[in-house]
This record gives C-alpha cells, structure tokens and sequence, in this order.
C-alpha cells in the first residue's frame, strides 16, 4: 500500500501525540527541554522503578523525539529538537484536532449504522 | 462557492465514511449526536443552541472532569444545505452578530460514494496571530494544549 504524504505525516503526527499524551513523558520532555541529562537523572523525579520508567524512555527514543547516546555507563538523552517542528506549527495542531475530530465522527456514525442494520 | 485554500493557513480533511450521508448529516445536525464526538472522551459535551439554518447559532459548551460546563464554541451557520453541505464560522454569533475573537470557518461536505460518504472538511483561518485567543477552539481539544506546552519547552 502506498501511504500518501498526508497519510505519512498524519501517522507521524500520530505517534508523538500518544508519546505526549502521558505526564512522565511530558516531564522527561520538559526536563530534557534544559539540556542533556542521564536516565538516572531522568528518573529521581518519578516514584517508579527503573524498568517502567525505561519503557517510557523506549517509546519516546521511538518516535525520534529523543536521542539516548551511552557513553561508558552512562545513557544520556538528548531532545530531539527537529522533530518537535511537526507538532510546534500551529496549522499542524489545528490538522491533529480536525483528524480526530473527524475519527470520532467516522466511528460514531459507523457504529450507529452497524446497530440500525443489526436491529432491522 | 468553492473556499479559495491557502495552504499555510487552511487544512483539508477527506475521507471515506462507511455510512450514507444522511447518518453523516444526522450526527451533524442532531444535538445529542453531536455531543457524543465533537469534543474527545473524558470531557463532556454539552449542545447549548444548534439552530441548523443561516443565521443560526452553534454554541457548545464542554465540562472537564465532571466540573461545571463552559463554553467552549460560538458560531453562525453560514450555509446550510440539507444533507449536503454546512458552513459555519465563529467571526460571527447566532444571528449574524460580529464575533470578539474571529478565527475559522468551516465547509462540511457530504456527497454519495459507493461505499458511503464521501466526506470533506476544509477549515480556512484568519491568521497565525491569533493562536493566543482563540482559545475555543483547539485549546480545550488537548491537542492544541500538547503543542501549545510543547513550543514553549523547546523554546527554552
């Protein structure tokens, strides 16, 4: 299947939505917005135990809006600035909001339809 | 008429819907179908006037984690062709009053296709400027929010 370039960036978009849309990743986000810093570091601020807070560390290392480079021991993470263009445009935060917008109204109107056929 | 798209300041969704257009129309157009997808799960819509007609008003009003409802959208129908087309703007109230802060205007469109709904939103913009105050729309959406925190992180 080919995917348009809209499609593209709409799942781009996507994927660093669902990054954000989670207060640990947007904290790490946030500290890491002050420059580079350790997952140990990273990590004091969360009553979590390392391998959860990893996992967060994993999915935002995925979608490219961090880098984590280790260098002996140590794994610093660094903000991956180019990648917060996609969201920081205004245009593309009005898209994401349309889209959904528009996924919400795709899926009411097709589960209301699958009823009426069923009861008929 | 045909909106004249500006690519910097419009966007344009389309898309296929599985359900014919007057299912479409109907979540559209019906207050408490419209309250169930306009604004995104866990906040509450509310339909506080939807008169379907030029003129007409569109207010909506959201509650946030049970808290009191608060606006959240006003607008004018601009157009308004049944089962075919609906235009709304918030640069201006119910009854063609002048709006405080314009913004948008947006043209739904609905037309036959083999598998449903051939369905297309095209949003036109006033300007880049005005993100500050047009706070109804897209703020309270999250999304906005999430970008709007998220420029000034990077800004730092």
């Amino acid at each position: 299947m080919i995917l348009s370039l809209m499609d593209y960036y709409s799942h781009q978009l996507d994927s660093i939505f669902l990054a954000l849309a989670d207060p640990t990743r947007r904290a790490v986000i946030g500290r890491l917005g002050t420059g580079p810093a350790s997952i140990s570091d990273l990590a004091k601020p969360f009553a979590m135990a390392l391998p959860s807070f990893m996992k967060h560390i994993h999915l935002l290392e995925e979608t490219g809006l961090i880098e984590t480079k280790k260098q002996g021991r140590v794994r610093t993470c660094t903000l991956e600035k180019k990648r917060f263009a996609m969201v920081e445009g205004w245009l593309s935060a009005q898209r994401a909001i349309w889209e959904a917008r528009t996924d919400r109204l795709e899926a009411f109107v097709t589960a209301t339809q699958s009823k009426e056929e069923k009861s008929q | 008429m045909k909106p004249n798209v500006n690519p910097d300041l419009d966007l344009t969704i389309s898309r296929v819907i599985k359900a014919p257009p007057s299912a479409v129309w109907s979540a559209w157009t019906n207050p408490a179908q419209f309250e169930k997808w306009w604004i995104p799960a866990p906040a509450l819509c509310r339909v506080a006037t939807m008169d379907v007609k030029p003129g007409g008003a569109l207010v909506t009003e959201m509650s946030e984690d049970g808290g009191p409802f608060q606006h959240h959208l006003s607008a004018c129908y601009l157009d308004v062709q049944e089962g075919r087309r609906i235009v709304f703007t918030n640069a201006l109230l119910g009854g063609w009053r002048p709006a405080p802060t314009p913004f948008m205007t947006a043209i739904i469109t609905l037309a036959d296709h083999p598998e449903g709904t051939d369905y297309s939103a095209v949003v036109m913009h006033k300007d880049k400027e005005t993100r500050s105050t047009h706070e109804e729309l897209g703020f309270h959406d999250g999304w906005g929010t999430v970008a709007a925190q998220l420029a000034k992180l990077v800004e730092k």
